[in-house]
Order: C-alpha cells, then sequence, then structure tokens
C-alpha cells in the first residue's frame, strides 16, 4: 500500500472523471448535473459496514449533493495512506439527466492520521461548508482526532455508548456539534411540543411535576438528553430515567395536576396519550439516512442542543 | 401561565397547525376530493396536524359523518400523489372529520353547523379556532359568508378565518362588491384569498433566488433587462368545462390572477422583511404601478384566441367551438396575449409580455427574463442579438432555473455558442416538494397570508386588466384564429415583433 496522496493528482483525477463523465453521456444522452453544497468527510473504521456506508452517502446525495471524502481508518500497523476516486451518480425519477456526485476515499493508518489534514484541507470544495461525520469511537479519544475535526465547520457523532460528560469536549472552540443521539429525539420531541400548542395543556405546564423515561440500553444517551431538554423547559421538574427491556426504545410520561401525557413507540408509529386520550403519527425507524438528513440540514448554531448539552458539561444533570 | 409555547423548536422542528377545525363547504366537489383533501391528509402523515384537529365538511348531498370518511378515504387513496397511505394515520385523522348537510341559502344551515362546532371544540379541545373554506361556485361566497356571520360564527373564542378561491370577481366592480360583503362579516386580515400559483415551490423560490442572493438584484432592472416573457401554457383543452370557461377566458382566467401575481414577485421591489404586510405590500405596489392602456394601445398591445380543430399526434382535436356545452359562435379567448408596462423607475419602457392559452403545443409555465446584448460585438461571427443572456424561472412542470449565456466553442478560433446552465430544483435536491394546497393550507392555519392575494392586489389587477376585457368584449374577433398544439395566433408573434422581439419557444 501507497504511503503518500497527492492531492493536485487527486483533484486532476476528479476533474478527469467529469470529462469522462461528460463524454459517457455525451451519445445520446442528456448529459450529468453537476451539484454540490459542501464536502462531507465521513471517518469509519475498516471493520464498519462500507456496503451500507455507501448506501447511505448514495441516499443522502439528492438532498445533500457534496464532495465525499470518506476516510477509511485500517488501525495501527504499519504506516499507510492511499486514495482513489469515483463518482456517485444516479438518475431521477421521471428526468433524463443524470445527476453525479464526487467520491474520495482515503485510506489511513493511525500513524498516518495525522498527514489527513493536509490531504482533505485542498480537496474540500471551496466556498462550502466541510462536515466531518465521525463513526469510530476509536478515533474520538484519540488526539489526531482534534486536528481533523478543526478543519470542520460541524461535526457529527453518535455519542452513544460514551459518557454525556465528555461529548462537550469532542468539538473544538468555534466547531458546531451533531449527535445523533440527540437527533433521535426530534420527533420526539416535535410530537411532545404539539401536546402544548393546545392552550389548555399548555395552561398546566407550570403543574407538571416529574418525568419517567424509560429506554433500551442502546439508547441511554438519547433518555437522557430527552430529559435533560425537558428540564431546560421546565425547571424544577422531577426526572427519572430508568434502563428497561419493556419498551420499544423510549418510552416517556409526564405527569402533573390535570394533565398526564405518555409517548410511547409503537413499531413504525409513535403512539400519543393525552389524559387517556390515544392518537398515532408515523415515526420511521431511525436509520443512519434520516438522522444524518437531519443534521446536515443544519449548519450553524443549535441554542437549544447547546443549552441541553450544557446541563451536562456542568454536571447539573443526572 | 405560559403565553407560548416553550417547547418550540424551530430550527428542528416543522412548522405546525395550532389546534383548529377546517370546514370546507362544498365538501363533495372535485377540489375539495383532488386537492384539499389529500393535501389535509399529507399534513396528517408529516405530522403537522395537532391531536385535536377536525374538518367539517358542508355539502348539499345529505351524508353521514362515516360515509363522508369513506368518502374522503377514497379520494385521499386516489389522489394522493406522492404518499404513502398509512392506515393507522388515517384512522386518527378520519376520527376528527365530520359532515353536515345542507344548502348554502339556507340559515338553518349554519345553526346546525355552529352546534356541530361547539360539540367539536368541546370533545376535541380545538378552542374555538376555525378556518372557513369556501369550495363552492364564486357566486355562492357572499351568501355563505353572511350566513356564517348571521349565525355568529363570524366570531368566537379562537381566531375565525374564511378562504376563497378565485375567481375574486368578473370585474372590478363585482371583485369590490364581493369583498364588501366578505367583510361585512370578516375582517380584510381574515380573508384568504388563495392563488395556488403563489404556493408552487418555483415561485417561492423567486423571492429567494432575487433576494436571498446580491448578484442578479443589481442587473434586475432597465438598464440591463430588454424584456420579460411570461408563458402559462397548456396542452389540453377546457376538459368539460367548456360552459364555465366560456364565461371566464383566459384572460380573465389566468392573466388577470395568477400570471400578474407571478410579474408582481418578478417585478416587485424588495420587501423590509419577510413578514406577510411587508411582502404584500410590495407585490400591492406594483400591480398598481402597471400601466393602464388606453383602447388605441390596447388594439396594439394585446391579441386574443381561440383555437381550432387540429390533428394532433394522429388524434383529430376539437376546436373550442366543438367542444360540449360551447356556443358555435362563442368569442371567449382560449389564449391571451397581452403586453403590460410598469411605471416606476426600476422598470419604465421594459415590456412584460404575458401570454396564456389552451391547447398550445405543451404543458408549460416559465418566467424568460432577456437581458441586454453586450454594447460591443467584438468576436467575429457572434450573433450577441440572436443569442442573449436570458435567465429562465421554470415553474412546471420541471421546476428549476437556467441560465443561458456565450461560451468559446472549443477548438482554434474565437467561435461562440450559447450554452445553459441548469439548475433543477426537483434533481438537485431530491427532497419532495410540497404540493401548492400543502403549503397554502398550512399557513392559512397557521396565520401566514404572505402567499395569499389582499384585496388591494384584486383590484389593482382588475384594474389593469378591465380595460382589456371592455376593449375585447366590445369587438367581434375572427375566431378561431389558432390551430390547436400550435403556440397562438400570429398576431401574437407580430405583437412582440413590432419591438423587435420573439416569443421563446420553451
Amino acid at each position: 500500500m501507497s504511503a503518500t496522496v497527492n492531492p493536485d493528482r487527486v483533484l486532476k483525477e476528479l476533474a478527469d472523471l467529469w470529462v469522462t463523465l461528460g463524454k459517457e453521456n455525451g451519445e445520446g444522452g442528456a448529459g450529468i448535473l453537476r451539484a454540490c453544497t459542501m464536502t462531507l468527510v465521513v471517518a469509519a473504521e475498516t471493520g464498519d459496514d462500507w456496503s451500507a456506508l455507501g448506501e447511505t452517502v448514495a441516499a443522502l446525495m439528492p438532498e445533500h449533493p457534496a464532495r465525499t471524502i470518506s476516510i477509511r481508518l485500517c488501525g495501527s500497523g504499519e504506516r499507510a495512506l492511499s486514495e482513489r476516486v469515483y463518482s456517485q451518480c444516479w438518475m431521477p425519477f421521471g428526468q433524463r439527466r443524470q445527476i453525479c456526485c464526487e467520491q474520495v476515499e482515503l485510506t489511513a493508518s493511525d500513524s498516518a492520521l495525522l498527514d489527513l489534514p493536509p490531504v482533505v484541507r485542498p480537496l474540500a470544495v471551496p466556498d462550502l461548508p466541510l462536515i466531518l461525520w465521525c463513526r469510530s469511537p476509536r478515533l474520538l479519544a484519540m488526539p489526531e482526532f482534534k486536528s481533523m475535526a478543526s478543519m470542520a465547520q460541524k461535526v457529527i457523532i453518535d455519542s452513544e455508548g460514551m459518557p454525556l460528560k465528555d461529548v462537550p469536549r469532542v468539538a473544538p472552540q468555534g466547531v458546531l456539534l451533531g449527535d445523533l443521539a440527540w437527533t433521535r429525539l426530534t420527533r420526539w420531541r416535535e410530537t411532545l411540543s404539539q401536546v402544548f400548542e393546545n392552550k389548555e395543556n399548555l395552561a398546566k405546564l407550570p403543574a407538571l411535576k416529574k418525568l419517567a423515561v424509560s429506554h433500551v440500553r442502546s439508547q441511554t444517551n438519547t433518555a437522557a438528553y430527552l430529559a435533560g431538554w425537558v428540564s431546560t423547559v421546565i425547571p424544577g421538574i422531577e426526572t427519572a430515567v430508568t434502563p428497561t427491556e419493556s419498551c420499544d426504545s423510549l418510552c416517556a410520561r409526564l405527569t402533573g395536576d390535570g394533565l398526564e401525557v405518555q409517548l410511547e413507540r409503537q413499531q413504525d408509529r409513535l403512539a400519543v396519550t393525552v389524559n387517556g386520550q390515544t392518537h398515532y403519527t408515523s415515526l420511521s425507524m431511525f436509520t443512519d439516512y434520516l438522522l444524518m438528513r437531519e443534521e446536515l440540514s443544519i449548519v450553524q448554531r443549535d441554542p437549544v442542543f447547546e443549552r441541553v448539552l450544557a446541563r451536562f458539561s456542568s454536571g447539573s444533570q443526572h | 401561565m405560559p403565553v407560548e409555547n416553550p417547547f418550540q423548536d424551530p430550527l428542528r422542528f416543522e412548522r405546525q397547525v395550532p389546534e383548529c377545525v377546517v370546514v370546507i363547504f362544498g365538501a363533495n366537489g372535485d377540489l375539495t376530493k383532488r386537492k384539499l383533501m389529500p393535501a389535509l391528509y399529507r399534513l396528517a402523515y408529516d405530522r403537522r396536524l395537532s391531536a385535536g384537529f377536525a374538518v367539517v365538511g358542508v355539502s348539499r348531498t345529505p351524508l353521514s359523518d362515516d360515509q363522508f370518511r369513506e368518502k374522503m378515504l377514497d379520494a385521499v387513496k386516489h389522489f394522493s400523489e406522492d404518499t404513502t397511505f398509512d392506515e393507522s394515520v388515517w384512522k386518527t385523522f378520519a376520527e376528527g372529520l365530520f359532515y353536515v348537510a345542507g344548502d348554502i341559502g339556507d340559515n338553518d344551515l349554519y345553526q346546525r353547523l355552529a352546534s356541530r362546532l361547539t360539540e367539536i371544540e368541546d370533545a376535541r379541545h380545538t378552542g374555538g379556532s376555525v378556518m372557513f373554506y369556501l369550495s363552492t361556485q364564486p357566486s355562492q361566497y357572499a351568501a355563505a359568508a353572511l350566513g356564517l356571520g348571521s349565525a355568529g360564527l363570524g366570531k368566537g373564542n379562537g381566531w375565525r378565518r374564511l378562504v376563497v378561491e378565485k375567481p375574486f370577481g368578473h370585474d372590478l366592480a363585482s371583485a369590490k362588491e364581493l369583498s364588501g360583503k366578505l367583510h361585512q362579516v370578516f375582517d380584510e386580515s381574515e380573508v384568504y384569498r388563495i392563488d395556488h400559483y403563489l404556493g408552487k415551490e418555483t415561485v417561492q423560490n423567486i423571492l429567494a433566488f432575487r433576494f436571498g442572493n446580491g448578484i442578479f438584484e443589481p442587473l434586475w432592472n432597465r438598464r440591463y433587462v430588454n424584456h420579460v416573457q411570461i408563458t402559462a401554457a397548456e396542452s389540453i383543452g377546457v376538459e368539460g368545462r367548456g360552459a364555465y370557461y366560456q364565461e371566464a377566458g383566459a384572460l380573465a382566467d389566468m392573466i388577470q390572477n395568477h400570471m400578474l401575481q407571478v410579474m408582481s414577485t418578478i417585478a416587485m421591489e424588495p420587501s423590509a422583511s419577510f413578514g406577510a404586510t411587508s411582502v404584500r405590500d410590495e407585490r400591492s405596489k406594483l400591480l398598481r404601478s402597471i400601466l393602464h392602456m388606453s383602447p388605441d394601445d390596447i388594439r396594439c398591445n394585446s391579441v386574443p384566441g381561440q383555437y381550432g380543430p387540429a390533428r394532433i399526434g394522429g388524434q383529430d382535436v376539437p376546436g373550442f367551438r366543438q367542444e360540449p356545452g360551447v356556443d358555435p359562435n362563442s368569442q371567449t379567448n382560449t389564449f391571451a396575449a397581452v403586453t403590460f408596462f410598469v411605471e416606476n423607475w426600476r422598470w419604465a419602457g421594459v415590456p412584460f409580455y404575458l401570454r396564456s392559452g389552451k391547447r398550445l403545443p405543451k404543458r408549460v409555465t416559465e418566467i424568460a427574463i432577456h437581458f441586454n446584448p453586450a454594447p460591443l460585438a467584438m468576436f467575429a461571427g457572434e450573433d450577441a442579438e440572436r443569442s442573449p443572456n436570458l435567465l429562465i424561472l421554470r415553474i412546471q412542470p420541471e421546476e428549476g432555473i437556467s441560465m443561458k449565456f456565450l461560451s468559446k466553442r472549443p477548438g482554434s478560433g474565437m467561435n461562440l455558442r450559447p450554452v445553459s446552465m441548469d439548475f433543477n430544483y426537483g434533481s438537485s435536491f431530491g427532497e419532495r416538494s410540497p404540493s401548492a394546497y400543502e403549503t397554502l393550507l398550512l399557513d392559512a392555519m397557521i396565520g401566514d397570508a404572505t402567499l395569499y392575494t389582499r384585496q388591494d392586489m384584486v383590484e389593482a389587477s382588475w384594474a389593469a386588466v378591465e380595460p382589456i376585457q371592455n376593449v375585447w368584449r366590445g369587438t367581434r374577433y375572427d375566431f378561431p384564429n389558432y390551430a390547436a398544439g400550435t403556440w397562438g395566433p400570429a398576431a401574437s408573434d407580430e405583437m412582440l415583433a413590432r419591438r423587435g422581439h420573439v416569443w421563446r419557444k420553451p
């Protein structure tokens, strides 16, 4: 395996790629369309499911067309750094023209990690945000991660499995942070919020006394975020977060004088019970695609998340 | 007690409808089945509606709540174009569907409706907020509004809103008269005049394009823009609506409302904010700046047309006069082309060519902004006059933006050729765009009137169009003057040729 990558050569390969694609589509085809809204850097271990990851990235492209730089982390061992360039194209339904996005795949051993930023920086699309999606908890814990993260406008992680108190320190100063453990909550939070669009329920909000969240082990941080979020909205509310295997992912119950609200996932829908009256809304099973789709839409400060995260960094929660 | 919902997170949450009831008059009609109910169901599917949300259908046909639900279920299954049908979402949604039978002219209907609304308010905690949607014959708008007023339904515990479909009158006087009647019950701020063109994603994108970018606005004036063409073409005929269409025509049916609204979006001044009042003030100002033409000017700057029979794609297509329900000597315009001028500093002297017609070669709606050629033709063989810079804003069928400019042809020698740079909205962003009715219903229920037409805008549009209508009505035309499947009468091409312009063939 080669141990060097020349960014100029990669850029030339990218340019050649478009010429080739153009020629392929030139005869009889309606041409290709080049779209780009960001540079998406995806860092994942070699042992990750790269086939599924490829499908996720491909699915994200129609809504978030990007130059994607995939970093395959091959662990310790001989120093290695190599690259390959290819394109991801799709034909939108009912259209005649292909849309293509560029993909660069870098393979790096641990000892080559510090060489990555000087390679990635020139490959990033100028004037557009660079988003780093780090899927490797091992990389997050390595000192080299900071130099990679500092290239980005936003770093996206999934904090499940790591202590929440460590999450605020993941992104360097000035870099936005997204946590898929928080993103999993959006539809839940939205549905809970909807309950309080009703003026009668809103009037009873100060009377809410207790929040009980039960969760499966794989959603420990998501459950803690939910409790943290409700606590920022209703200061002083008593919260209890308990692991369980009896509910389907997450179950939340808010109680107080004259109002009881329960949210519970039932397969692909969310059951919302307000004072004994239940209604259902659709709630797709969370996939990396759905979560990333939302996170990539937000390249700006997220004040609600920051407020909740601050509770964990100060240690006031739990 | 909190006044605002502290759980809101606008960055991540979709806009949501507060608890309310939508009352649809004309609940058995085509619009309800094809557009309104599928749009409301989609909003439910997307979790935009609150738990207590309810719909009350009103129509003459006697139906029980359950029968109404069955009918609406069929409509949703049949007419939802890109929405997965979800049994559990439908079940919850259908629990909020109710029906009241009665005649719009019958006062008793409104008393029964009032009782039903009280029951729903108690059972579903809707807080008394009600939106009345008039999906009826325009002749019934005033009667419905006055009926609601007489039963005290114009006011309630929550907000009250009235949504009306076009046409808003058939001339300036009738538009004013209709508004006068609606205002007896509803304040202007409570009246939402729907123009579904304004709900289309690309029409909204015009605002984003113009005012979200700094590079286009400096060019957006008489110094750089040579002329503007707005085309709304339909390939179909009147499709069984001959009797209705005969009374309206392309000028009143399309240009007076949809197309002038689009033109106002293209030509308006930047508003101070994206608030409903600011945006609508600017649109209104633009419409009021349209030059009102004298009869002589109208004869030079407008062309009515009517399609005659033709053979298209191996099929014989009837002319308008051969359509069922149409007078064989009809003088109705199925095609209208008008040159408008805007009397303000930005647009003085720039022609805005608007055309709309039925049985044209294809279904397309687009805005083409033709820029002035470069002041000096410095390249040999360059034909900038023939190939001016063009900015095309496509509204349908493929929403998007194209820019046409000259580029050097590869190879030796400085030969130029026009190239087109396309941004296709639907394929650049793969996400499903909401239908115009989803957008507009959601806006109305939230109370955002930005995309709705205000009375002063309606009146300004009629003031510009009515003189044309009067001249056309007072003239006997030798119809048909274009064959189905063509781009309209030759006089329409001549209208542009007089200023050295040519209609773009979309």
